[in-house]
């Protein structure tokens, strides 16, 4: 430094900071990183919402045909009398 | 993993006080530029099995300090402007009664000059001005070219000067 700093230190505090900063090794061995595993298993159920999102918009938006309608009108055992009812209320 | 840990202790030992005083001219308070140095120090030991020698050490470490610096210095705008505080303010606060600092009057009025510049043109002027480095020192570490810190220099220098002139 060639000009003199206006700035000081608390006394013995290089030692105590080389002193600090040495344990940085020691403390990140014991640490587990969680953040790529846990970025792996948001992006799979990220995946996997867009999958079927995609998968149910596809079914979705196709409009049922008239004969489709019919066989399920048969197939759920809708009685005529519904079937009027809610055609006059219709 | 030994040889890893043993080179991490000798640059603790060699750069950590230097690092410090790079840190410090920036920030201005202590307790900003200790606990800044825990962080370098971490990144420091992450990206060591990647530093390959490709540049120097002493570019390497305070590229990481430089870069870590302006993030907190961005950081700390950021936080300044939410709370509706203004930048003169920060610089002004940066100025309180620090009992870290010997300074006289002028060395405040400068300490504060310096506070109020831009990132980028605080970090070349105090790289100049406290650590003697010179322009290809600088560029290698910012990725800089020289041309443009001559040039970031020269208006934080007629910055300070004006605002040492405004403050007599």
């Amino acid at each position: 430094m060639k000009t003199k700093l206006p700035y000081s230190t608390p006394s013995g505090y290089f030692d105590s900071l080389k002193s600090r900063l040495s344990e940085i090794p020691d403390k990140s061995k014991g640490r587990f990183n969680f953040v790529p595993y846990f970025a792996l298993a948001v992006s799979f159920a990220l995946l996997v919402m867009l999958g079927n999102f995609i998968l149910t918009k596809s079914t979705a938006s196709q409009p049922a045909s008239d004969q489709e309608i019919i066989e399920y009108l048969i197939d759920s055992g809708t009685t005529l009398a519904q079937l009027e009812e809610a055609v006059y209320n219709y | 993993m030994q040889e890893q840990e043993r080179f991490f202790n000798e640059l603790v030992q060699k750069y950590s006080e230097p690092l410090y005083w790079h840190v410090r001219t920036m920030v201005g308070s202590h307790e900003d530029a200790d606990d800044l140095l825990q962080d370098i120090f971490i990144k420091v030991w992450k990206a060591l099995p990647g530093f390959r020698g490709d540049s120097d050490v002493f570019t390497w470490l305070w590229r990481i300090a430089t870069n870590e610096t302006v993030s907190h210095l961005r950081k700390a705008r950021v936080r300044a402007a939410l709370s509706f505080s203004r930048i003169d303010e920060q610089a002004e606060r940066i100025s309180d009664p620090d009992p870290y600092f010997d300074g006289d009057a002028a060395m405040t009025a400068l300490r504060k000059a310096i506070a109020a510049l831009p990132d980028k043109q605080r970090l070349v002027f105090t790289m100049r001005y406290y650590e003697d480095l010179s322009y290809e020192q600088i560029s290698a570490i910012t990725g800089t070219s020289e041309g443009a810190l001559k040039a970031s220099y020269h208006i934080a220098f007629e910055k300070i000067k004006h605002l040492l002139l405004e403050s007599d």
